[in-house]
């Protein structure tokens, strides 16, 4: 258990980093991700055929497909057709069309949800479709989504620890170098499992407070 | 840069391709077996548990959910053996998957416990019933109808979570789709024929799992 | 709506066209004009690839990319570093996300097929790692013992084939990581740990006064670094630059890295008609 803190606070560097590449992943997949599923939702529910066929066989593909398969893919298939993006720009990118597929089809839902004759009126009062959408339909729609947007983000979390397999430095990654050296096996898996549990269980937190204040109005 | 295609790659591993889907298949079916006996346990404990049994059921479900399951399929297999639990590849992958699946199947299960109305349970206890009969021939049957269509989608979750047992070489599917990426280098083809076969299996599951919940009235 | 996705469609699809590097005349020429050497190596397999203290990137491959990096630059720092998995060697290699793959590379005729090998820089082997009080001390020892002696070894389909071919009877045990078959034989669970040799060397080195090395290797296999198909120029670089540090040149650079992380002296590259030639 000494050697552990000895490593622990020499290695401290080292697993801030992985913490912060963590992080900024998982922070740069939910935004992008959010944006897709958007425009994945909106397209779904208000699109025209040619708009939904593509955008259906987009999401139950990926939905359909192992996240790890998504990130190997992404990390393979975009390099031979020279697109260069590095591990972690193929792996974002891969985190990235998996939180897009999941949040799309529950903005679909949520967007589906909402009475039509909240439409009408908004054309009624004369506002253009692209107004309603924005003032009426997607504020409701992100408000009964917001549960489950953030149990997304705990997924994108957990997902980012497969990037450790292509090569981006997060902090399953940083753990396993150190684990590589030191041969702590048990003692910083288990440091890592607590950290995420930590990061994971804050933003479990937040939804729940943010979902109660939803619920009192 | 323009790739030229060769599936032929592909029909030559054909048969790895499948065994391996096969094998993804079955430590999923083990996982959700093993993981429905934990939620249930869990689930009822959770309900009609005493104080520190439905807080250590909290427990359980709270910490495993927000944990990564690479984490815990890692621990499982190469640390734990320094605590003196040695299992092999499969096992300690069908272990950290059943783990896994009882704390999302404790809360399914719940959820559907809860949604029983009370009026069926009192009945039982009206007609004589002891509460385990109760439990067993009530509560039992109903929270089972009611969590089918949420066991099915776990079951499909769990079957694509079998990829991670890649990590430890266990040869599953997307193991199998890594070493034709690594010894050929047909990268597309191999990607393409696993998603293929991982989004035809979960939604020809999803089809199945829908005629099958339609033969039972819902309550 | 579907002019606007028309739009980000052509976007995207632009994108792609355009991301691909400027590809110039040759891989050596495009190195030297970018003033860094990109190389694709690990960062959790000592004394190869691994993270020291500090947390920067050493051992043994990281020193041959660095040999390299200096016959282009005259400066072993002018090199960036991509960690990849052992499976990514092949393909960032190929589709130029590195220059070079320097990560304990074994070369086999399948795998030339796809890249072009370098020069070896080490021959890999297994050998067996005994403890100093064990009443073993060689392998004649642990092979008289027959049937009485277990040997622990990493997990692998061919691992019992492997230790059998060094000693027929011994029992195998096989772990899942390379610690707990190091403790199997602290322990005494396992008379012998069958390993890689280069792993046994640095183990030994890091605890000098515990453990031995029972002196018979087999199992061979070559490591090199390996470059994509088609670029003359650039391999023979590469060769070049490894081939004066092993024999010429550069020989102190490799000697003292070899003798840091293996804890013995290459041969000294002999005087007069060179050697290799012979």
């Amino acid at each position: 258990m000494e050697r552990f803190f000895i490593e622990l606070s020499n290695m401290r560097l080292q697993l801030a980093e992985g913490l912060i590449t963590t992080v900024e992943v998982s922070i740069a997949a939910i935004i992008t991700g959010t944006a897709l599923g958007l425009f994945v939702g909106v397209g779904l529910a208000f699109g025209t055929r040619p708009v939904r066929w593509p955008l259906r066989a987009y999401v139950d593909v990926v939905r359909g497909t192992p996240v790890l398969v998504l990130i190997l893919a992404a990390f393979y298939i975009l390099a031979a057709f020279g697109i260069h993006f590095t591990a972690t720009g193929s792996g974002v990118f891969a985190l990235s069309l998996f939180c897009g597929a999941h949040l799309g089809e529950i903005f679909r839902g949520a967007l589906e949800a909402i009475p039509l004759t909240q439409i009408e009126a908004g054309k009624s009062m004369g506002l253009k479709m692209r107004q309603i959408l924005l003032l009426v339909l997607l504020p409701q729609a992100l408000r009964q989504a917001l549960p489950v947007w953030i149990n997304t983000a705990v997924e994108i979390v957990k997902a980012s620890t497969l990037l450790s397999i292509i090569g981006v430095g997060e902090l399953l990654l940083k753990t396993q170098e150190i684990i590589g050296r030191t041969f702590l096996t048990l003692d910083f898996y288990i440091f890592a499992g607590l950290i995420y549990f930590l990061i994971n269980f804050s933003i479990e937190q937040v939804g729940r407070i943010a979902e109660r204040r939803l619920a009192g109005h | 840069m323009t790739y030229a295609f060769n599936f032929d790659v592909i029909w030559a591993n054909a048969g790895n391709l499948l065994g391996g889907l096969a094998l993804g298949l079955a430590l999923a079916i083990l996982a959700i077996a093993i993981g429905a006996a934990i939620g249930l346990v869990a689930a009822f404990a959770a309900i009609d548990g005493s104080r520190t049994l439905r807080s250590c059921a909290a427990a359980y479900v709270t910490f495993v959910r927000n944990t990564p399951l690479l984490v815990i399929v890692l621990v499982a297999y190469f640390a734990l053996p320094e605590l003196g639990v040695r299992m092999g590849k499969i096992e300690s992958f069908v272990a950290s998957l059943s783990l896994y699946a009882g704390a999302y199947l404790t809360e399914v299960f719940r959820a559907s416990l809860t949604g029983i109305p009370s009026g069926l349970t009192d009945a039982g206890h009206s007609i004589g019933l002891t509460r385990f009969q109760v439990a067993r021939l009530i509560r039992f049957p109903i929270m089972l109808r009611n969590a089918l269509p949420a066991l099915g989608s776990t079951f499909i979750s769990l079957f694509k979570d079998s990829s991670l047992a890649a990590a430890i070489a266990v040869p599953e599917l997307t193991f199998q789709a890594r070493r034709i990426n690594v010894d050929t280098f047909r990268v597309v083809e191999a990607w393409m024929a696993a998603s293929l076969l991982y989004v035809s299996t979960s939604l020809l599951i999803a089809a199945g799992l829908r005629r099958f919940e339609r033969r039972f009235p819902k309550f | 709506m579907s002019n606007r996705l028309k739009l980000i469609v052509i976007g995207l699809v632009g994108t792609a066209l355009l991301s691909p590097s400027a590809a110039s005349a040759d891989k050596l020429t495009d190195v030297l004009a970018r003033g860094k050497l990109i190389v694709g190596t690990g960062s959790t397999n000592p004394p190869w690839h691994f993270r020291d203290e500090a947390g920067n990137l050493a051992g043994f491959d990281i020193d041959i990319a660095k040999i390299v990096a200096k016959g282009l630059f005259d400066d072993p720092e002018k090199v960036e570093f991509v960690t990849q998995a052992s499976d990514a060697r092949v393909p960032n290699v190929v589709t130029d996300k590195v220059d070079i793959t320097c990560q304990f590379m074994t070369v086999t005729a399948a795998r030339a097929q796809l890249v072009n090998f370098t020069i070896p820089y080490y021959r890999e082997g297994v050998s067996l790692l005994l403890t100093k009080d064990s009443k073993y001390k060689s392998h004649d020892d642990l092979k008289a013992a027959g049937s009485a002696v277990t040997v622990s070894v990493l997990q692998n389909v061919y691992a019992e084939d492997m230790v059998h071919q060094a000693l027929p009877e011994a029992k195998v045990d096989q772990y899942e990581s390379v610690d707990l078959m190091y403790q199997a034989l602290n322990s005494g669970r396992a008379d012998a740990a069958a390993t890689d040799a280069s792993s046994l060397k640095w183990f030994i080195l890091q605890n000098p006064d515990k453990y031995l090395d029972a002196g018979y290797g087999w199992n061979p296999q070559t490591y090199a670094c390996a470059v994509k198909r088609g670029e003359a120029d650039w391999l023979n670089f590469v060769n070049t630059a490894l081939h004066e540090a092993m024999t010429g040149v550069e020989f102190a650079t490799y000697r003292d890295s070899f003798k840091k992380w293996f804890g013995e002296t290459p041969p000294e590259p002999t005087i007069g008609f060179p050697a290799e030639l012979r």
